[in-house]
């Protein structure tokens, strides 16, 4: 397969992530959608390494997912230290801060 | 170079020490802290007399010039440059003069938080003496900038009922023309290498191509400062709301930073500019004589009057300026002098009555002569000396500004003068009108039988103003023999480019 | 400066002294009690000095700059120079926090705040966009846990999921640029990615949009770290619900690390693309500064009135990094290190003042601050440098680095930017003056309030900061020329 189709995907992927961080209003949704947009990433690297022939796209995949594995882990853990208190997750019912 | 021996370092840095050293001292111990600040004040007057001492009056050069390397930014050094000419030395000593007798008149006059009231007070004088002494561009506007900060907490922390108002336009308006003439300094400086005033002057041609827009930067910071009509409204605002000894040392010196930052910097610098702004601002100056006169006749706030006097006042030492003869130019400086001893004795004056009264309302006051001889003789004095009567300061300057004027190539007619001249006139009238209000008449508020006539201090404080009022009004020619020659080294630099334009 | 060769384990002495610190400080946590912990503060302070030591002795970066572990971090005067600003920030934010009781007797706090300054090192010296990266995320998730550190404190996880949602969005988009940028040329090596736009490495040209497109996607991961209009959403609803010291070290060191690495790979990765990111670095510029200025001026609380305050002050130094890109020499980043180096010393005092105000009086409200001076005349002093160099006042610090960013502006040919920028700070002076009125108001209209106590290591901390924000100011050689060891070697490529 050319490597445009990896590519268009890895722009639809990544496009409905953000729309997803934008829009939705439930942080863990909105954790999926970061998911995506990070993996959308991961497949343009993985395919622009093939194509190249290099390791190195290949290599910043694997310290991608570690990442981003160690971010979910704090924004959950956040999430349950509020859910225990507020009972709601919601963003936009997190207005004790005024922005 | 022997630095220590240098009258130039002792007279900016010993109000600073001052100031460190009050700083050390117990909060409240006032009289001790009132002591150690007034002895600092005369040190320093003391340290002006020396440099008048060793000054040369017969050259129009910088003299005793200290040059040291400070910063270096881009590769261009930034110098701690100072030096001092005629102008430079009576503005100096003009301010050394004033500094501790408006100290003097707050020394009951502010009872809490004396000790900051000392250090800002001290803080300020270094800043004024370092506006006036300063020789690199950004040096002089640090000082410049600096001296705005005690300013502020004077107004807004010992100032009346609208002080923080007050404070913050006085603030804001100052800064907003000062960031501008930054701006424009540092576009001078990357163009020339050079920041020092001397090297700058020789390369001028270097920044030539953009000097209408130099000269506009500069003459707004400076203009807002004189303050020259219509940037004139922060003044009465600042006035009214200062304590006396802070109206005392804005009006008297403050204001002079202004029109010597226009001798100083816009006239040297950019000659072509200047002889092409002259008739404006000359016009400028005029409708500013006019303006105040008339709205300062309409005030019933007697400190607001004073405050508007100043607006009328200053613009006779803008014509004279930019009249740009020898002669006007000379009147001029000796009326930035006249006016920091009349204006600040009347700003003391006023707050006299203030702290006897604690209103500035004139109709509050009325036929109190003979309650108050003392005051009331001392005051008339003063206005006199105000309104330009012959024998006294203002009569000298103002009739020198207006001869010179007359027949003034860089104004090309005689109306600016003589439209001028209707303001004396005025002048008189408004003075009198407050003078008339406040002593004449039948006594008509019983409350006033009361009043204390001044004190020995309060005395203390009038004459030696008096006598500087009477000295220049009578022997002028000590102070314009320290002012014409570098008045006419000025000119020299500014006139040679009139001959090319013309 | 510096011996010649210097060998990979020595040059990174100073972030496993991080790293070490970092346990130590765990292990002391285990093992002392409650009382004795309140020292970590002090130690970690103490530790991040030696580690500086440690770095002006052992890792002084070499006379040319070099690339040592396989490319990936880079020695040079810029890595040298943001690493000392990092662990100065950290240091004194060590020492707001050690007697803050809800944050002082927890050792992860100081640990979780090492790995972060570590990070911003790596930040610094990579060179490598997959160290980059790495290095950014070591940054961020440390301090993510920071902002959301009171779990108690509704407004403080909350402030510590916001800015992780912003944040790993920003990353997301930047790692998206990223891949691109790898794509185009095949090279994750920073100093290489400008051959391969040109073609240079046997791989076809780019097209020029493709390469601004993907490094507009960069930017906005840099200007989320710089806190830069309109990536600064997060930046009050962060600054008000963290602890205050944690603020204060978000809005310096982090800021400076997302600026170090701003210019490091817009002047080396971008060099031919210098005229747009000039212009887009302008925009994000009166962006920042518009947006942070006007909306300060009505801000009740002093938190979020200074983080408005920081995102304008990113906005003067963006005016920096524009300069560089419309063609200054080495003037333009001297100026912004310079900036930053005055900025680190003013904020981190305004924001240890506000903590410790915030601390005994148990408010941020700016009307609180009435007649403080009565009640800590020392700590009001400090407040009042502190604003006064913000706005921009000689003879602070502040003021200088003012001149020096116009000053490039100028000579770069932005005078329209820096008339833009004077302007600003007008309107900037106009709150800057407001909270200072507050704090110096009369006597007499305070009710009688008692004075505080302040602990010796708030003291030492705005001691420290308000001493630096004078001495940065008037003995302004050893900073300018050190800003400039840093601004040159961000210009030199190979």
């Amino acid at each position: 397969m050319p490597l445009s189709y990896y590519l268009i995907l890895s722009a639809i992927m990544f496009l409905i992530g953000i729309l997803g961080v934008l829009l939705r209003r439930n942080p863990l949704i909105m954790f999926m959608s970061l998911e995506l947009m990070f993996n959308a990433a991961n497949l343009a690297f993985v395919a622009f390494a093939a194509y190249h022939q290099a390791l190195s796209g290949q290599l910043f995949v694997f310290f991608v997912m570690t990442v981003a594995a160690a971010e979910v882990a704090v924004g959950l853990a956040l999430m349950v230290a509020i859910f225990r208190t507020r009972h709601t997750i919601d963003v936009d019912e997190l207005s004790m801060l005024q922005g | 170079m022997n630095l220590s021996n240098n009258p130039l370092l002792w007279v900016t840095f010993l109000p600073l020490a001052g100031a460190l050293l009050v700083a050390l001292l117990p909060d409240a111990r006032r009289s001790w802290i009132r002591w150690t600040a007034m002895a600092a004040a005369l040190a320093t007057f003391a340290a002006s007399l020396w440099l008048l001492a060793g000054f040369d009056p017969s050259s129009g050069q910088m003299q005793m010039v200290i040059q040291v390397p400070w910063l270096r930014v881009a590769g261009i050094s930034i110098d701690f440059a100072l030096g001092v000419d005629g102008i430079t030395l009576l503005m100096v000593l003009l301010t050394a003069f004033l500094v501790p007798l408006a100290m003097l008149s707050a020394w009951s006059g502010v009872r809490e938080r004396v000790k900051g009231f000392m250090i800002l007070f001290l803080l300020l004088e270094t800043g004024l003496i370092g506006v006036f002494l300063a020789l690199d561009l950004v040096l002089f506007y640090i000082f410049w900038e600096f001296t705005l900060v005690p300013m502020y907490f004077l107004i807004g922390l010992w100032g009346y009922s609208r002080r923080i108002y007050a404070a913050l336009k006085f603030f804001i308006f100052t800064m907003f023309g000062s960031l501008l003439m930054l701006l424009a300094i540092i576009f001078m400086g990357l163009q020339a290498g050079t920041f020092n005033y001397t090297d700058l002057l020789a390369q001028r041609e270097l920044f030539a191509g953009a000097q209408l827009w130099l000269f506009f930067a500069f003459a707004l910071a400076f203009a807002i400062k004189v303050p020259m009509f219509p940037l004139h409204t922060w003044l009465p605002d600042a006035h009214v709301e200062a304590p006396t000894a802070g109206s005392v040392i804005l009006a008297g010196i403050m204001l002079k930073m202004g029109a010597y930052g226009f001798l100083r910097y816009n006239l040297p610098l950019f000659p072509e500019a200047t002889l092409r702004a002259a008739p404006w601002l000359a016009g400028l100056a005029v409708v500013g004589i006019l303006y105040g006169a008339a709205t300062a006749f309409a005030q019933k706030d007697a400190k607001r009057l004073v405050a508007y006097s100043s607006v009328s006042h200053l613009g006779f030492v803008m014509l004279g300026i930019f009249a740009l003869t020898q002669q006007s130019v000379a009147g001029g400086v000796l009326q930035m002098v006249n006016h920091g001893l009349s204006t600040g004795a009347l700003f003391l004056v006023v707050g006299m009555l203030y702290e006897r009264r604690h209103t500035r309302d004139m109709a509050a006051y009325g036929g109190i002569w003979k309650v108050v001889p003392v005051l009331g003789a001392l005051m008339l004095a003063v206005v006199l000396s105000s309104a330009a009567l012959p024998g006294t300061n203002g009569f000298v300057g103002e009739f020198t500004i207006l001869l010179g004027s007359f027949g003034a190539p860089a104004l090309g007619t005689p109306w600016f003068a003589g439209l001028a001249t209707v303001g004396v006139i005025l002048a008189a009238v408004y003075l009198l009108h407050l003078y008339e209000r406040l002593f004449l008449g039948p006594l008509t508020h019983e409350e006033n039988r009361q009043m204390p006539d001044l004190n020995l201090r309060e005395v203390l404080i009038l004459v030696p103003i008096l006598v500087m009022v009477f000295w220049i009004g009578l022997y002028p020619q000590p102070f314009l023999d320290l002012i014409n020659p570098s008045v006419e080294t000025l000119l020299q630099s500014v006139l040679p480019a009139a001959v090319a334009m013309h | 400066m510096g011996n010649g060769d210097i060998s990979p384990l020595t040059a990174v002495l100073p972030e496993l002294g991080l790293l070490a610190l970092a346990a130590i400080i765990l292990v002391l946590d285990l093992f002392w009690d409650r009382k004795a912990r309140a020292n970590l503060g002090w130690v970690t302070a103490g530790g991040l000095l030696l580690v500086a030591v440690l770095s002006v002795f052992m890792a002084q970066p070499p006379e040319t700059p070099t690339l040592i572990w396989g490319g990936m971090l880079r020695l040079d005067g810029a890595s040298f120079v943001f690493r000392m600003i990092f662990l100065a920030g950290a240091a004194i934010t060590a020492l707001m926090v050690s007697e803050n009781q809800r944050l002082s007797a927890q050792g992860e706090f100081y640990a979780l705040m090492l790995v972060s300054t570590l990070g911003m090192s790596l930040m610094a010296s990579a060179a490598d966009l997959v160290m980059l990266y790495l290095a950014i995320e070591t940054t961020s998730i440390p301090l993510y846990i920071l902002s959301g550190f009171l779990l108690r404190d509704q407004k403080s996880v909350e402030a510590g999921l916001k800015y992780l949602l912003y944040g790993a969005m920003t990353s997301a988009v930047m790692l998206y640029g990223f891949s691109l940028l790898y794509g185009f040329t095949g090279t994750t090596q920073i100093y290489d990615i400008a051959a391969g736009f040109s073609g240079q490495n046997g791989l076809p040209a780019v097209y020029p949009a493709a390469v601004i497109g993907a490094m507009l996607l960069v930017l906005v991961g840099f200007g989320f770290k710089v806190s830069a209009a309109p990536f600064h959403f997060w930046a009050p609803d962060v600054y008000e619900g963290a602890p205050t010291a944690v603020a204060g070290f978000l809005s310096t060191a982090s800021k400076a690390a997302g600026f170090v690495v701003l210019m490091r790979v817009l002047s080396a990765a971008f060099s031919d693309q210098a005229l747009v990111w000039s212009g887009v670095v302008a925009a994000l510029s009166i962006g920042s500064m518009v947006v942070g200025n006007f909306l300060a001026l009505a801000q009740k609380n002093i938190k979020r009135l200074l983080a408005y305050s920081s995102i304008a002050q990113a906005g003067y130094m963006l005016i920096g990094v524009a300069a560089a890109g419309a063609g200054g020499e080495s003037l333009p980043y001297t100026a912004t290190t310079y900036y930053l180096l005055a900025y680190l010393a003013t904020n981190l005092a305004a924001f240890g003042v506000v903590a410790a105000v915030s601390r005994l009086t148990g408010s941020e409200q700016i009307a609180d601050y009435r007649g403080l001076n009565q009640r800590a005349p020392g700590l009001s002093l400090a407040l009042a440098v502190a604003v006064l160099s913000l706005g921009g006042i000689p003879p602070f610090a502040g003021f200088f680095g003012k001149v020096v960013v116009f000053a490039s502006g100028i000579q770069a040919g932005l005078t329209w930017l820096v008339i833009i920028g004077i302007l600003n700070a007008v309107v900037g002076l106009y709150y800057y003056l407001t909270v200072l009125r507050v704090v110096y108001q009369r006597a007499e209209e305070v009710e009688g309030e008692t004075p505080l106590a302040i602990p010796a290591a708030w003291k030492t901390a705005a001691v420290l900061s308000a001493a630096g924000i004078v001495a940065i100011g008037v003995l302004f050689l050893p900073w300018y020329n050190l800003s400039m060891q840093a601004a040159s070697s961000l210009l030199t490529f190979r």
